[in-house]
């Protein structure tokens, strides 16, 4: 009995040794004249992790010298620290999608390398850009990444239940007053006054759109040199008061929403209209089983949304071939047909004007016009908060919106004590 | 007393408390199990359904389709087993010294061992990176494994079930001419079975479930891991999670494991309760 015991003990050792053994056995790899690694983060839906290594796969077949190698590196923000820890033991990725605020954390920490020479080989390509989503791509003068999956806020609203409630489905709310009028009207309360079903939602568990509100009232976040914020003013005050009054004093939205709970609460019917990012577009069409529209978001004293989402950066300290033919590949992968193709199956903007001379771009316009809103809104589009030390004082941000959103402090209040923060982390860069 | 009196009544008072325990067990895994197979409007209806109206097997395919499970299942097992079995030689030998050896500043040696413990693995990811860096691993399976050598968890664990052990029994093994090694592994090392089991099923629980590590120093299917297959589904921010591929993929994923557990449960538990250790 003891003695089989012990030999299972044994043969089981062994065997796990034998798989560590294996395991250690390095395999080689197969080598072409160049060779990139291109990180890339998966942020609106798992099969689009598919159509990245497709393209891909085009674009090494159609480049016989060129080999590029496709590495899913989670959400946007571990794919930042994957691509600055292999910055920092020297091993850096040739490419990699990043958000396109992190400029001032990847400038700074002199990771990436300007664009502009390359650029300046082909005159038209970067004038086709849209100038909203090329705001966030400079800084000190120079182009330090292209766009690639790019957003906007949107308006989603359900259709179904505006005739529900008497309201022109062909007519979603144009101004802040408006927007209150009908989530107060679309706003279902049980007997009791619970709430069962919201006329609103806004995606308040992040800083994105709270920059819209604070641009359509007259303000502005944070300067152009990213070393100032501006979140005591009375036009940031005012936009977070209209989200306070929503959440607590009318009681037609959420305090708290995520973009992903947003959404699966929209597509479930339990809120009429919510404001979350074009992102949001392809899953919503996939996952709603009733009639929905899209609209630019309402305006207050003026017209504005920010823009969001990632960039093609080129890192540096690459041997000369290998940054040429990052660039090859950044210039296919933003090439109309990829662009056209990419905003089809994943919801975001096209990123230059000629996609939409596609010919699979204009049949799929043509079957769902809501894709055109975000491209119309375009126009009043203006740069998204990015500030040196952006991570950290988003944080700080983002406590203060749930501190008065919660009603533990008055948002004035609250957004007084983020500004004296964000001056307290901006401080090295403004002496 | 009363207890061994009243068997039936005790009987019924336990079940009321064990079954909605069960229930609220039991209910995760059933909905992962349902959810796998339902359409995806169906998952966001207001009113939730627990049963799908009809089986959707699409999501398998689709979810198999995106990721190479089948590597990634080879590079999990490779990774917890692997690690494991290197585990248990360090953590043994060590716990035996620690236990049962007298030298100069045990003590103390093994409270700075200890303090491992209240390190966040996470605070060192970057000189961990640097080091599998520099010594040429990056991508390969045992970047995954190497910073898990040593286990300080696992060093107190056996350490305690050494020192429990009378030390007659080591000095009767001296007297019947057993060297120190001898010891350890004829009779000190199959009496501490059982903490070496729990230590086992907390290594590879933990070795299989982690994600950040393996994401930052893998990049391809030779090395990746299966928490990396289904982070593909589940950190799709901006969109909402693609529920169904998600509860596809994840039951691909943990099935084995479930079916694994199931199969030796009665063994576990008897460790368990030997051990006087509690999951």
């Amino acid at each position: 009995m003891k003695s089989s015991t012990r030999g299972v003990t044994r043969l089981v050792c062994a065997g796990l040794l034998a798989v560590l053994m294996i395991a250690c056995v390095a395999s080689p790899t197969g080598a072409r004249s160049v060779s990139l690694k291109f990180y890339y983060p998966v942020q609106v839906a798992g099969p689009l992790a598919k159509v990245i290594e497709g393209m891909v796969t085009s674009f090494n077949r159609e480049h016989p010298d060129i080999r590029v190698e496709a590495v899913y590196s989670g959400s946007y923000n571990e794919t930042m620290q994957k691509a600055q820890t292999a910055v920092m033991s020297k091993n850096p990725p040739d490419v990699a999608v990043l958000l396109a605020i992190d400029i001032l954390t990847l400038v700074g920490m002199d990771a990436v390398v300007p664009l502009d020479s390359y650029i300046a080989r082909d005159k038209g390509y970067i004038d086709d850009f849209y100038p909203g989503f090329m705001e966030n791509s400079q800084w000190g003068g120079h182009v330090w990444s292209i766009p690639f999956q790019r957003s906007t806020p949107l308006m989603y609203y359900n259709k179904d239940a505006f005739r529900e409630a008497g309201l022109d489905p062909n007519k979603p709310p144009k101004t802040w007053d408006e927007l209150l009028a009908y989530s107060q009207r679309l706003t279902k309360r049980d007997a009791a006054g619970n709430v069962t079903r919201w006329g609103l939602s806004i995606v308040t568990d992040d800083t994105w759109i709270i920059q819209a509100f604070i641009l359509q009232n007259g303000g502005q976040y944070c300067n152009l040199e990213g070393t100032k914020t501006y979140f005591d003013t009375p036009e940031s005050i005012g936009a977070l008061q209209f989200w306070v009054d929503l959440a607590n004093k009318y009681q037609v939205m959420p305090r708290h929403r995520f973009y992903g709970d947003a959404a699966a609460d929209f597509v479930a019917g339990k809120n009429v209209i919510m404001l979350n990012s074009t992102g949001s577009l392809s899953f919503v069409r996939n996952s709603a089983t009733f009639d929905f529209g899209v609209a630019p978001l309402p305006r207050h004293k003026q017209e504005a949304v920010p823009t969001g989402g990632g960039n093609f950066y080129v890192f540096k300290g690459l041997p000369k071939e290998r940054e040429e033919a990052a660039w090859t590949f950044i210039k296919w992968m933003t090439s109309p047909e990829r662009v056209a193709e990419w905003s089809i199956a994943s919801g975001y903007i096209p990123v230059r004007r000629s996609a939409f001379d596609v010919p699979a771009m204009k049949e799929y316009v043509q079957r769902f016009p809501e894709a055109l809103v975000a491209r119309d809104q375009l126009q009043v589009a203006k740069r998204e908060m990015a500030l040196n030390n952006n991570q950290q004082i988003r944080e700080t941000l983002l406590t203060a919106l749930a501190q008065a959103l919660d009603g533990k402090l008055s948002a004035e209040e609250a957004l007084k004590r983020a500004q004296a923060e964000a001056d307290r982390i901006l401080r090295p860069w403004n002496r | 007393m009363r207890i061994g009196l009243q068997p039936k009544r005790t009987n019924i008072l336990v079940h009321l408390i064990l079954l909605p325990a069960a229930f609220a067990i039991a209910a995760p895994f059933f909905w992962i199990l349902t959810t796998a197979f339902k359409d995806r409007t169906e998952v966001f209806s207001a009113i939730p359904r627990w049963l799908p109206g009809h089986l959707v097997l699409s999501n398998f395919a689709e979810a198999w389709a995106m990721v190479p499970f089948g590597a990634y299942y080879w590079n999990t097992v490779v990774v917890c087993f692997g690690l494991l079995a290197v585990q248990l030689v360090t953590v043994t030998l060590a716990a035996y010294a620690f236990a049962r050896m007298k030298f100069r500043g045990n003590d103390t040696l093994f409270l700075m061992f200890l303090m491992q413990l209240m390190i966040a693995p996470q605070s060192i990811f970057v000189p961990n990176y640097l080091t599998i860096s520099s010594l040429g691993l990056l991508d390969t399976r045992l970047a995954i494994m190497a910073p898990y050598f040593a286990s300080a968890f696992g060093v107190f664990l056996m350490r305690q079930a050494f020192k429990s052990m009378p030390s007659e029994l080591e000095e009767a093994a001296l007297i019947d001419g057993c060297s120190g090694l001898q010891f350890l592994w004829r009779i000190a090392v199959p009496l501490a079975r059982p903490s070496m089991l729990a230590f086992s099923l907390v290594s590879i629980t933990h070795h299989w479930n982690e994600f950040f590590w393996p994401l930052l120093v893998t990049d391809t299917s030779r090395a990746r891991t299966l928490t990396i297959g289904i982070g593909l589904f589940a950190q799709s921010a901006e969109g909402g999670a693609e529920w169904t591929l998600l509860m596809a993929a994840t039951l691909i994923a943990v099935g084995p494991l479930i079916v694994l557990f199931l199969l030796f449960q009665r063994h576990f538990i008897n460790s368990f309760v030997q051990s006087g250790l509690k999951g």
